[in-house]
């Protein structure tokens, strides 16, 4: 079982309807609701940052415009509907690779949102070093060799005499460590 | 796709690392999308992957390791100071009985050949450390093709050391022409250097399949680095040995590894 979204299925099926019937301020709450998500998935499909977050625009505005037109037939698919909405403009943009013509820009007040998660991202990325900088070396090891290198815990735990179970725990420990920090950190702010 | 599949299948890292198929893959984001835990952790692992990729190699071994392995070497090395101090108190002891006997050479005490070290050979992953394969861009006459300068454009970050964000222009480039042995090598060494094996060796295998004398020793061997680090041994001799028959410049290097995997 999944563990249950920030938001809730009810809040995000309100949601889909509040913009169909002209609710400008759904529109913002569905920008903070998934941008973050539409732009890790661009990022992990383009590796390209500066693109992902055109396409964040990209996604976010065809799926507003779908759902002012009350294109999403089924309220509760929301989620989906964004995924499969982005799945399809990352795919176009990696396909073309080309200075394609960019959808109608976003409304101020939303692109002024997005801007708000660019210096999200900043702020991210700052306390990551930070938290890094806490890790022990072993531990920063782990991380490297994982999330870099590619090995896999039965690789690490070989190379640094460890047991693969050992190199589990500490690397989950170390993620949720940095998670937390960035939480506790972004939330005060 | 549930969160303790996602923990179990290190679905996360293979996310991150390209790594997961298709289907794997939309099968996460379908999850993440309505996960917030999920895709908390996936966040933070996005942007420790990027900081980590920022920062320097971390240094070859541990410091926890270096001292398991220096002290797993203790009983050995205290196995050598009673077989040395023994042999030196036999010696002694042998030359007084001896002295005014017969001036019969010494007897070879029982134990290492001095500077005869223990075996220190280096492990897999040592072997398949890589050295990022130098490239110097090539200046054209007269208008380069679209792929060209897509490809140069990407090669800009592989100079900068930023593989990762060399990939789509690159592979872009391969895409459009597929029969350069040029950006096919590259696009390989781009995914190596990010940890991405299996796709290296797929654009690996195409260079040397496309048969372009300059791109095709650097193929075997850096395809033979990749499968050492796949733990690949007979196909990782396999691609040094043609390395080797290649006598161009990595010839030596790859003999070496060939000497040292025991060929």
């Amino acid at each position: 079982m999944s563990l249950p979204s920030a938001t809730s299925a009810g809040e995000l099926r309100s949601l889909a309807e509040r913009i169909h019937q002209g609710d400008a301020s759904a529109e913002t709450e569905l920008v903070h609701e998934f941008s973050h998500r539409i732009f890790v998935m661009a990022v992990v499909r383009t590796h390209d940052r500066e693109a992902a977050r055109e396409l964040v625009q990209d996604v976010l505005m065809a799926v507003i415009a779908a759902l002012r037109k009350g294109q999403l037939l089924d309220a509760d698919k929301l989620a989906p509907f964004v995924h499969g909405t982005a799945r399809n403009l990352i795919n176009n943009q990696l396909r073309s690779q080309s200075q394609r013509p960019p959808l109608e820009p976003l409304p101020e007040d939303l692109a002024q949102s997005c801007s708000a998660e660019r210096l999200d991202d900043a702020e991210r990325m700052r306390l990551v070093h930070q938290a890094l900088e806490r890790l022990g070396q072993e531990d920063r090891r782990i991380l490297w060799m994982t999330l870099v290198q590619g090995h896999k815990p039965g690789e690490i735990a070989a190379a640094l005499g460890l047991t693969s179970e050992v190199v589990r725990t500490r690397k989950t420990r170390a993620v949720k460590k940095v998670a937390d920090l960035i939480r506790k950190k972004l939330s005060r702010t | 796709m549930n969160c303790q599949e996602v923990e179990e299948r290190d679905i996360l890292e293979g996310y991150l690392l390209d790594r997961l198929t298709e289907p794997e893959r939309e099968e996460f984001e379908r999850h993440y999308f309505e996960c917030g835990t999920c895709f908390s952790q996936l966040q933070t692992g996005l942007a420790l992957q990027t900081e980590l990729r920022r920062q320097p190699a971390m240094p070859a071994r541990a410091r926890g390791a270096s001292l398991l392995r220096t002290w797993s070497w203790a009983p050995a090395f205290a196995a050598i100071v009673i077989l040395l101090s023994a042999g030196i108190w036999w010696y002694s002891a042998r030359n007084r009985q001896s002295s005014q006997q017969v001036a019969a050479p010494p007897a070879s005490p029982n134990m290492p050949v001095q500077g005869q070290s223990p075996s220190a050979a280096p492990s897999l992953e040592e072997l398949a450390r890589v050295e990022p394969p130098p490239y110097s861009p090539v200046v054209l006459r007269g208008a380069e093709d679209e792929s060209q300068e897509t490809f140069h454009k990407a090669m800009q970050f592989y100079v900068k050391e930023d593989y990762a964000k060399a990939i789509p222009g690159v592979r872009a480039a391969a895409k459009a022409n597929p029969q350069s042995a040029s950006f096919n090598f590259y696009l390989g060494a781009c995914y190596l250097l990010t940890g991405q094996t299996d796709s290296a060796i797929v654009s690996f295998r195409k260079t040397v399949f496309l048969g372009d004398p300059a791109y095709s020793e650097s193929a075997h061997f850096y395809l033979a680095k990749a499968y050492l680090r796949k733990k690949e041994v007979a196909r990782a001799k396999d691609e040094l040995q043609k390395t080797v028959q290649s006598h161009g410049g990595l010839q030596s290097e790859a003999a070496g590894i060939l000497r040292q995997l025991g060929n």
